[in-house]
């Protein structure tokens, strides 16, 4: 069922666009393709969710096998994920960020998730390389 | 240390699909909640969309329609969370339990390390029931917290239970009041 109604949407929005644009390309082609045309806001969206979330636990990876400490790599993360997805909205997208609400709207799509996610990987890559030395009766 | 950090980060994943699973069961799965959902998308697409070709007009019976339109999604979104409501009182009910055994379970223990100080306030949570003042060392409840906020709505939005940005945006889930539109 679950499948059905997930279903059902992609179908909707793809419905809804395939009127708009019959050449439309797959999502997953136009999210790496510069200035590509975004009919269906919510499928741009989604494109900047996930690549935040997949940002967040690739930062978290790095950050945990350097090992970035401190309150310097949490507002390192905060740049680096802010940054990205800013630039890749106006400089590789080119997309009108006014027509999705303000710069702002774009900059907190996904990222109190994509935060969590940084913090859990950061933390069980720390913990599994680089925590040893302090604790070893654990 | 690090075999307990990867089994919570396991027991986070397992409850959130049990959570979601549950609520599927319970909730997504009956007809009233489909109904209710799909009409509340279209009311907000429509609301938004009137709202876009009208929004700044002054006509008065636009402006009518318009109020009339959110005072519909307004209702059918109270009707939506109530729906949900009930199961989800049951739910919170066992993950409380499911929740306080595992914290009996892991009392006292150190399950990471934190790469950071965590603030005043949150070292409450962080340092919880643990032995010593060594602010870096992480407690069950702090992962935990940390892998649901992003395990659970990951899921959600895979499996596509996820509330649509239209919805929330236009009227809420608890049926707040609809923003001023630009």
């Amino acid at each position: 069922m679950a499948t059905k109604t997930k279903t059902t949407e992609k179908n909707g929005s793809n419905g809804a666009s395939t009127i708009k644009q019959p050449a439309l390309e797959s999502v997953w082609v136009r999210a790496f393709k510069s200035e590509s045309e975004w009919p269906d806001k919510e499928e741009f969206l989604d494109v900047i969710y996930w690549a935040r979330q997949f940002l967040g636990i690739a930062v978290g990876i790095l950050w945990g096998l350097i090992p970035l400490k401190g309150f310097v790599a949490l507002l390192l993360f905060a740049l680096v994920n802010a940054g990205i997805v800013y630039m890749y909205c106006t400089s590789f997208q080119k997309v009108d960020e006014e027509e999705y609400g303000g710069a702002w709207e774009l900059t907190k799509e996904g990222f109190m998730t994509s935060f969590a996610g940084f913090l859990v990987t950061w933390i069980i890559f720390y913990t599994g390389l680089h925590s040893e030395g302090f604790r070893k009766d654990l | 240390m690090w075999a307990d950090t990867l089994l919570i980060l396991f027991i986070s994943v397992c409850t959130a699909l049990l959570g979601e699973g549950l609520t599927w069961l319970m909730v997504y799965r009956t007809e009233k909640y489909q109904k209710l959902k799909s009409e509340v998308e279209r009311q907000s697409k429509r609301l938004e969309k009137r709202k876009e070709a009208h929004g700044d007009s002054l006509d008065k019976q636009q402006k009518r329609k318009i109020e009339r339109e959110e005072e519909k999604l307004k209702q059918n979104n109270r009707d939506l969370s109530l729906v949900k409501m009930k199961s989800m009182f049951a739910i919170g009910f066992a993950f409380t339990a499911l929740l306080s055994m595992f914290n009996n379970i892991f009392d006292g223990r150190v399950v990471a390390r934190l790469p950071f100080l965590p603030i005043s306030w949150i070292q409450g949570l962080s340092h919880r029931n643990l032995p010593g003042d060594d602010y870096y060392d992480c407690s069950f409840i702090f992962l935990y917290i940390l892998c649901t906020m992003s395990i659970r709505q990951n899921t959600q939005k895979i499996l596509g239970f996820a509330p649509s940005r239209t919805a929330s945006k236009q009227g809420g889930i608890f049926g707040a009041p609809p923003q001023a539109f630009k």
